[in-house]
């Protein structure tokens, strides 16, 4: 049992976040609704002996849904079937915006479900002016009101303690305007409605999904045939609320003007100035990117040494055998490239939590939104493409900010096309053979040709995202009407507890995907079948007698991967990558780097028998004496070279983004028409360029 | 001088009263963020080529951005 479900209910910005973790704690658990980009938060706590299960809701402003987000709030209240429908709601407000809470208070009680009614942040009534009649505001509601501040956790008990009293029960009703009342009465005994506030909302709402296709039908002939719009009964309820509410909050509250000009409007000046708040947002994007890519260097390669030294140890305690192998280059290395991207997570989410939580990121998202419309983006998709260019995988985690789910997906859809850090070595290597390094107009070559494939990860994001704002459907409407809040110090326990919940997320929802493909990898590339590969070391030894031992070990293992099932792969597609220029051996570097882009580097030094060398130059000078089989010319000669570069640019060739992609859209769908896209993409342009440049 | 017609072509600083709405095809978000006629708003600051714009309703502090298209289709009359 999992105890009384509760609902945070609020709009945006009135700390319902911050009560939600003051309440449960650790004991969260966050997902998505099903089959849907929308967030769902779920935490427990108990009081003495009772228990309680929170749910926190999308901020909203209503029950007229503008966005998916909103949807789902409209859904899980006016079902009563729904899972996350709750037995008792908080509605929670602050003090300068009463009214708005108000109004959304009045229809979660009229829908039927009982309510609190929590005024938050109630510190900054006093510093702005405002004086509440408690008294006489529970009278109006017709409920308990608790006054907190989620900041000092001031309430908190008198909140907890009142969720076992009986809510008082609740009296006031919409008045349905008359010239609606004998349709609403139709519909209310037609399909037995509790209430006629139910019978119109089964008008007022574009679609009751909860109700049967026969009953959708019907209502929507219904509303055709008596000419109803929605839309306009949805004005309707609003504008009679809010008169009724502004006459009743006249007794209640109380306003000294305060005119002095507030910290907020100061920064304001700066922050949000046509010219000094784009500037200073480019150099807070720098400073997160240079944060990710670089600060994040040290802790990575800690946890990178780790893992070494864990699979040196683990190799050296167990006999040498398949098990071994699967622990130590399967599981154990899996384990390693899951963690190693932890310290970018954790990072990243410091920066993105401190924006959300101190007010600045809807600052960015109207500084932004000009530009990133045009092509089906958010004002808010600005940071996932900038850390993208560091790794995409907190990238696309931190696409959940943006509110509409559109422009969310396509975000997460077009993150990875991002120049990532993974990327840089392949970039580097293949640069360094086959472009002169020489200097044009004082320009290193090289260099320019590094910049051009960021131009073309940028190029590549927005073309793409453009083409699936003509593609992708959405049932709301692209706007922007967003509050941006006074500008506060980050709570650090919300921000600790974001960047806990991305990582734990991050290590077991996507983890498990990443660990399975790593050990299918090592399974493929260390079995084969037949006598090449049981019988590799007689056969190696018995060509090459001149061979000193070291050289050898290497031909064997060479001689070994060519000869596994990765290697037959690699053989298997060669006839699809030999238009583009590759050869089978470049095959098994392309499907081994699946698993991460880098990996590519480091299987072409096993495939050329280098060993685990990690010495650049040897492998690019290895590489450019490398003849393809099939031209006969050098296997990174202009043209492959190009498609290669290509070909990384474009292609999902990232275990992990798939997997985060999975878990963020919650959909194998997104997720594969993403591979298909990207790998497809990268195919086309990397074979038009071999065969334009061969 | 004639009064500026909608939202958007207020100058910054300049106080004005929502009179009505210029079409039906605007997100119900609006009337729920409490923009009715007779509510007095503030036009605080603006972006150029035609990005949002942002505006204060004089009861609280928080600001409200909106697109260009939709402060257009919000008429104004002087408060």
């Amino acid at each position: 049992m999992n105890g009384k479900k509760v609902a945070l209910i609020g709009n945006p910005n009135v700390g319902k976040s911050s009560l939600f973790n003051l309440l449960t704690g650790l004991r969260q658990k966050v997902g998505n609704y099903p089959g849907m980009t929308v967030e769902k938060k779920i935490g427990f706590f108990s009081n003495g002996s009772f228990k309680y299960q929170l749910i926190d809701l999308p901020g909203t402003y209503g029950i007229y849904p503008t966005s998916l987000d909103e949807q789902v709030v409209t859904d899980v209240l006016s079902d009563p079937a729904h899972p996350q429908h709750p037995d008792l709601g908080i509605v929670v407000g602050t003090p300068d915006n009463l009214k708005r809470a108000i109004l959304l208070y009045q229809q979660v009680r009229e829908l039927g479900i009982p309510a609190l009614f929590v005024v938050n942040m109630m510190d900054e009534a006093k510093k702005i002016g405002i004086n509440i009649d408690f008294v006489e505001l529970e009278k109006t509601l017709g409920t308990k009101v608790i006054a907190t501040d989620a900041r000092n956790g001031n309430g908190l008990n008198e909140l907890k303690n009142a969720l076992e009293a009986e809510v008082e029960s609740y009296t006031f009703n919409y008045q349905i305007p008359e010239n609606f009342s004998e349709k609403i009465n139709f519909i209310q005994n037609r399909f037995s409605f509790e209430t006629d506030y139910r019978a119109w909302q089964a008008l007022a709402q574009n679609n009751v999904r909860h109700f049967s296709p026969d009953t959708q039908r019907e209502i929507e002939q219904f509303r055709q045939q008596e000419k109803i719009i929605s839309k306009r009964l949805q004005v309707k309820e609003t504008i009679d609320r809010y008169g009724l509410i502004e006459s009743q909050l006249d007794k209640i509250v109380l306003r000294t003007p305060n005119n002095r000009k507030s910290f907020t409007e100061k920064l304001d000046h700066l922050l949000i100035h046509p010219f000094w708040g784009y500037i200073i947002f480019s150099a807070l994007l720098l400073l997160m990117f240079q944060a990710v890519f670089a600060w994040s260097g040290p802790f990575m390669d800690f946890i990178d040494e780790s893992f070494a030294w864990l699979t040196g140890t683990v190799s050296a305690l167990l006999p040498p055998g398949p098990i071994n192998g699967l622990l130590t280059d399967g599981v154990i290395a899996g384990i390693g490239g899951i963690l190693i991207f932890v310290p970018q997570i954790v990072i990243l989410f410091l920066f993105i939590s401190i924006m959300e939580e101190s007010g600045y990121m809807s600052r960015v998202v109207y500084l932004m939104d000009r530009w990133l419309k045009p092509f089906g983006l958010s004002g808010k998709s600005a940071v996932p493409l900038m850390s993208g260019a560091a790794c995409a995988i907190p990238a696309v985690m931190s696409a959940r900010n943006i509110e509409n789910d559109k422009e969310r997906l396509i975000t997460i859809l077009v993150t990875p096309f991002m120049t990532c850090a993974a990327r840089l070595p392949i970039y580097v290597v293949i640069i360094s053979l086959i472009i002169p390094d020489k200097t044009f107009q004082g320009i290193n070559l090289q260099g320019l040709t590094l910049f051009g494939m960021y131009v073309l990860g940028v190029a590549g994001a927005l073309g793409s995202a453009w083409l699936l704002k003509k593609i992708i459907k959405s049932n709301f409407k692209s706007y922007l009407i967003m509050e941006m809040p006074v500008y506060k110090l980050p709570v650090w326990r919300n921000v600790l507890l974001t960047v806990w919940e991305k990582s734990l997320g991050f290590v077991v929802g996507a983890g498990k995907v990443i660990l399975a493909i790593s050990v299918i990898l090592w399974v493929l590339g260390s079995f084969g079948m037949g006598e090449k590969f049981n019988n590799a070391e007689q056969i190696v030894t018995a060509q090459n007698p001149e061979m000193d031992e070291v050289e050898l070990e290497n031909e064997i293992t060479s001689y070994q991967l060519e000869h596994s099932f990765l290697g037959y792969m690699g053989r298997a597609i060669e006839p699809v990558i030999e238009p583009l220029g590759y050869d089978w051996k470049m095959g098994i570097g392309l499907i081994s780097s699946f698993a991460a882009r880098e990996v590519f580097v480091g299987t072409m030094a096993t495939v050329y028998s280098l060993g685990d060398t990690e010495d650049d130059l040897t492998i690019r000078e290895r590489m450019a004496k490398e003849i393809n089989p099939n031209t006969g010319k050098p296997a990174y000669n202009f043209a492959s070279g190009i498609s290669l570069l290509l070909f990384y640019a474009f292609a999902m060739q990232c275990m992990s983004t798939i997997a985060i992609v999975r878990k963020e859209t919650d959909s194998w769908k997104w997720t594969f028409i993403q591979m298909f896209f990207m790998t497809g993409l990268a195919y086309v342009t990397a074979l038009i360029a071999y065969q334009f440049l061969k | 001088m004639k009064f500026p017609k909608t939202i958007a072509h207020l100058k910054a600083g300049q106080l004005a009263k929502i009179s009505g709405y210029a079409t039906e095809e605007i997100p119900v978000k609006l009337y729920e963020l409490g923009l009715l006629p007779g509510s007095k708003i503030i036009l605080k600051k603006r972006l150029p080529f035609g990005g949002p714009l942002c505006i204060q309703m004089t009861e609280n502090k928080n600001l409200i951005a909106l697109r260009k298209s939709e402060a257009l289709s919000l008429l104004i009359e002087t408060a």
